[in-house]
């Protein structure tokens, strides 16, 4: 059956791959984009996927969270979607950009050259969450799928699940902002965080039900979850017809009229006529988030290009082969003892009392989450306070609007990791540890890097400041430091300067005069524009030195 | 907007909230009741609202943030949990909702948001929540709706 | 690098070793250069394809930026007189010639996209405005697009990761993006040496002329050293190449500027997508 579907999987990945690889190569004129829209397919697929990549966590995570827990096997098949869908969702983003190399421009750290992310964007917020959410159900999933063996981690699983239930919901917030701040009508709306969680959860819910019929089993809550959240979409479509008059009859029949079937019985019971109701929500949904991310004076979906559609299929084809390939890989860890707890029937008077007994002991210990949490704040506050300070020449100050998104997924950061760190430690054998220490280590070093690169004073220990005592000296120092751009003959080295906008200034004798020397030596020393500040690598007096230097190179040249 | 269709805005988010959690507790009735709150929230608004006015956007949901939060105060059972919990949703309808209107050059609405913070915060430590809390808090939430 | 070089550099490397000897890599680069005449005709294509007019509405005359470390004595900004603008599209080709903005590719051209800084809109030019609250910089993710202390809505290209979402947020959809990588495909022309031609994958728009500005500011602090600058006597390239004299740049803050001596006397219009956004370029329209 998992092999069946793996190779369905392969296909359809084969056939997408195709696609991808011309979005790679050609970039974004490879799918459909037109004058008004720049975005196309891909931040469709991303948000989509984003969406689905909820349900997992969601339906383990909060179902635990609250109390409710579902089977063992309901609630892995959910956390192994969420991870296979979040790794679908990741690539797309990045075949979006215009230059790939370049993303990590988005990560709100300093980097080499003093430069600091646009802390105001969405997506630089995006990117963190996301970040984060991938790193944190990555954990819970491997500390869920290990507490069968080790019944140590048992205690970490509720915490872990409390730590998740935000962080799910504020992820999929963060997405729907990149939408909602924006200056595009059909974008516009305060409510658009309700409405893309609704959504994601709703499509998820289908994904979910989905892969828990090729386990040949079913959860009835789920079911009843899906039909009743249907209802919440009607409204959301509806309300955004009463304010933007945008409407569409195939999201609403597919996302809104064809659920309703699950009210009939031959439909409900019979697995075929769930897939047919789950299908259609998520072609609804899918087709709901293109429509949104093009909004067009026409019909954009008609005009779907292969690479499209290519897209599409290599998005499908890569979750299904993940997804079947870890599934049964991990099939003994999955299962456990307890198989036919896919099947669960929530009790009518679920949320009342009697059933709270029969689930997990209420006063789990929370009191290993206290240390944790601590952490995570104490670090937020020093990032948020540190974020609002940084100095930027280019872009306005910060404020805590702007920083606030990020602050959740640290605080969750820290604390599962401080959480889980050291159990996970205490059970993973020689190999992982290995891994591991190596990973730290090359993070480290990132890190370190990083750093390091915020200011150009660290090499004060390394470079030896000399006196200026000759001409010689400072034609050393000039070739050394000032020649790679300015030339050896204080001419601009074309080669490089052109790559600047607007092109630097010719350094004739007129112009040195007229700005100064104490002016240029402070230039030298801090740096400005596309000029690198040398203070701690060369003395003021040397910096005074080199400028004389240039004045009489300048006057050469005449 | 005026204080008299604010009023009339918080009734009915108390008024439908009477309809939740009623024993026997099912998650159809439940999800229709909020669904079907949700329309009528959301129609009221939009035919007595200026439609120019940008926080017509949230304002249903707003509603239904309101009306959780009363209706939580009926709950039996983990009522501090849930009492925070819907807190804790209003808030993020006002944040975030909030947070969209500072970029297109509103003004966030922070006393509102702290007063609900300060009441999702509170909420947490009470153990025992007597009639006279409950009345308190929903007091307290008519309060934060009107006057902030 | 850009990016195809990036993914050929990460993937192509073991096909290559496959393929050696029985595959030659295409020269892209062609060396082409396309004649001056291609980029008039293109301009009288752009010019027949205009796109909807905006829907005006009154503004008073821009005042002080109200941004981060804005000076207090310049804010650049330019007016259009639609009265005396007969959209003949002089602009475009000057806006082509001084800022070296490549052709557009047939693909390009029949999506409908133009690399053109100035498009008409119903019959009157529009570039970038300038915003001074711009929500283009506010949604750029590396900080790319910001805004300089006297009022211009600037692009540092070597920063932008061609995210779009600049694009996506400008009201007026001035922002361009380079789809094709223009110098390969023979599609951009070096007029101006000082200004680079931009690579593929990253956004442009209407400078305000910025490498004008610079060169100009510069020049005076060299022969008159401790004047004030605020601009007097810049044109813009636009400006310059307007027969009918109907695009008037200068400086908002400057009571002397031919634009504050010509904007004091007419209605001042923009369109009503930005109007609140305090944008430094605007129509003219009537007397008072
Ligand atoms: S007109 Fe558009 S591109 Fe220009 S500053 Fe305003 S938002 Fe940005
Ligand atoms: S001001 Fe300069 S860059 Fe802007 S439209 Fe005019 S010519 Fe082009």
């Amino acid at each position: 059956m998992y092999r069946i579907l793996v190779y369905i999987g392969a296909a359809l990945l084969l056939l997408g791959a195709f696609a991808f690889g011309v979005s790679l190569w050609e970039g974004p004129t490879a799918w459909h984009t037109d004058v008004r829209t720049f975005w196309g397919i891909p931040i469709s697929l991303f948000v989509l996927w984003i969406g689905l990549a909820h349900a997992g966590t969601l339906i383990s995570a909060i179902f635990l969270a609250l109390g409710y827990p579902l089977g063992r096997r309901t609630s892995m098949v959910a956390e192994l979607s969420t991870l296979c869908s979040l790794a679908v969702a990741a690539l797309f983003p990045l075949v979006h950009l215009g230059i790939i190399e370049k993303f990590y421009m988005v990560v709100p750290f300093l980097d080499a050259r003093g430069n600091f992310s646009n802390l105001r964007s969405p997506l630089v917020w995006d990117f963190c969450c996301i970040s984060v959410y991938g790193l944190v159900s990555l954990l819970f999933f491997a500390t869920h799928l290990f507490s069968e063996k080790f019944p140590d981690l048992k205690k970490l699983i509720r915490p872990m699940a409390w730590l998740l239930f935000p962080l799910v919901l504020w992820v999929h917030t963060i997405v729907s902002l990149d939408f909602a701040v924006t200056f595009v009508p059909q974008w516009r709306g305060a409510f658009f965080p309700l409405y893309f969680i609704a959504g994601a959860i709703y499509s998820g819910l289908a994904l979910v039900i989905i892969l828990l019929t090729a386990e040949h089993c079913r959860v009835r809550v789920l079911e009843k979850l899906m039909l009743g959240l249907s209802w919440f979409m009607a409204f959301f479509w509806l309300w955004e017809f009463l304010l933007k008059g945008s409407f569409s009859f195939e999201v609403v029949f597919l996302g809104a009229v064809v659920p309703q079937l699950m009210w009939l019985r031959v439909i409900r019971e019979n697995a075929f006529g769930r897939l047919l109701v789950a299908f259609s929500v998520l072609v609804s949904l899918g087709l709901e988030r293109y429509i949104l991310v093009t909004p067009s004076e026409y019909n954009a979906a008609e005009y779907f290009s292969c690479t499209d559609l290519g897209l599409v299929s290599f998005s499908l084809g890569l979750f299904t082969t993940l997804f079947f390939v870890f599934r049964a890989k991990f099939s003994s860890l999955l299962e456990g003892e307890d198989v036919v707890m896919g099947e669960i029937v929530l009790q009518q008077d679920e949320s009342d009392k009697e059933s709270e007994k029969i689930s997990i002991p209420e006063k789990n210990d929370f009191s290993i989450l206290r240390l944790p949490l601590l952490l995570g704040v104490l670090v937020t506050l020093l990032y948020v306070v540190w974020a609002v300070s940084v100095e930027n020449a280019n872009l306005a100050p910060l404020s805590v609007v702007n920083v606030a998104p990020l602050c959740l997924p640290l605080l969750v950061l820290v604390a599962s990791f401080t959480l889980c760190a050291r159990p996970l430690w205490g059970i993973s054998g020689k190999r992982v540890k290995l891994v591991c220490a190596v990973l730290a280590g090359i993070l480290g070093c990132l890190a370190g890097a990083f750093w390091a690169g915020g200011s150009s004073d660290v090499s004060s220990g390394v470079v030896s400041v000399q006196e200026v005592d000759s001409p010689k000296t400072v034609e050393f120092i000039w070739s050394s430091r000032c020649a790679s751009c300015h030339g050896q003959d204080g001419k601009f080295n074309e080669k490089f300067v052109r790559e600047f906008y607007p092109l630097p200034q010719k350094l004739t004798p007129v112009r040195l005069d007229t700005l100064g020397e104490d002016s240029l030596v402070k230039v030298i020393l801090d740096g400005r524009v596309n000029m690198n500040p040398y203070r701690g690598r060369v003395s003021e007096e040397e910096a005074r030195g080199l400028v004389r230097y240039m004045r009489h190179l300048a006057g050469e040249g005449e | 907007m005026d204080a008299i269709l604010n009023a009339l805005y918080c009734l009915m988010a108390l008024g439908t909230s009477m309809f939740l959690w009623r024993r026997p507790v099912s998650i159809f009735k439940e999800m229709g009741i909020l669904a079907l709150s949700l329309v009528v929230f959301g129609l009221f608004s939009y035919l007595t609202m200026d439609l120019a006015e940008p926080t017509l956007e949230y304002m249903p949901f707003r509603m239904l943030a309101l009306c959780i939060c009363f209706s939580t105060t009926s709950l039996t059972s983990h009522k501090t949990r849930y009492l925070v919990l819907s807190q804790v949703l209003w808030l993020w309808v006002e944040f975030f909702g909030g947070l969209t209107f500072v970029y297109h050059g509103l003004d966030m609405p922070w006393t509102r948001i702290v007063a609900i913070g300060a009441g999702a915060f509170g909420g947490a430590f009470l153990s025992h929540i007597s009639r006279e809390m409950e009345f308190l808090l929903m007091v307290y939430w008519i309060a934060v709706w009107m006057f902030f | 690098m850009d990016r195809r070089e990036f993914i050929k550099a990460c993937s192509v490397v073991a096909l290559m070793q496959v393929l050696w000897g029985c595959r030659r890599l295409p020269d892209l680069s062609g060396g082409k250069v396309p004649e001056i005449a291609e980029f008039e005709k293109e301009v009288r294509l752009a010019l027949s394809r205009a796109k909807g007019a905006f829907d005006l509405v009154q503004v008073p005359m821009p005042g002080p930026l109200d941004v981060h470390g804005a000076s207090p004595v310049n804010r650049f900004g330019m007016a259009i007189d639609l009265d005396a603008c007969d959209g003949c599209g002089k602009c475009i080709l000057a806006c082509m010639q001084e800022n070296n903005i490549p052709l557009s590719s047939k693909g390009e051209r029949d999506a409908g996209r133009f690399m053109h800084w100035i498009e008409m809109h119903g019959g009157t030019p529009a570039m970038c405005f300038h915003c001074g609250n711009a929500p283009c910089e506010k949604v750029c993710p590396t900080g790319a697009a910001s805004h300089t202390p006297d009022g211009l809505s600037t692009m540092m290209y070597k920063r932008c990761t061609g995210s779009r979402f600049c694009g996506a947020n400008c009201p007026v959809g001035a922002r361009k993006f380079n789809y094709v990588d223009s110098v390969k495909e023979g599609l951009a022309r070096k007029f101006n040496p000082e200004v680079p031609l931009r690579s593929k994958g990253v956004m442009e728009k209407c400078s305000l002329c910025l490498q004008r500005l610079q060169d100009h500011k510069h020049a005076q602090m060299a022969t008159r050293p401790g004047v004030e600058w605020r601009g007097s006597g810049l044109k813009t390239a636009c400006s310059e190449a307007c027969p009918k004299n109907a695009i008037i740049f200068g400086n908002w803050l400057d009571q002397e500027s031919p634009l504050v001596q010509e904007a004091k006397h007419r209605n001042l219009y923009v369109p009503r997508e930005i109007a609140n956004l305090d944008p430094s370029v605007v129509y003219m329209r009537g007397r008072r």
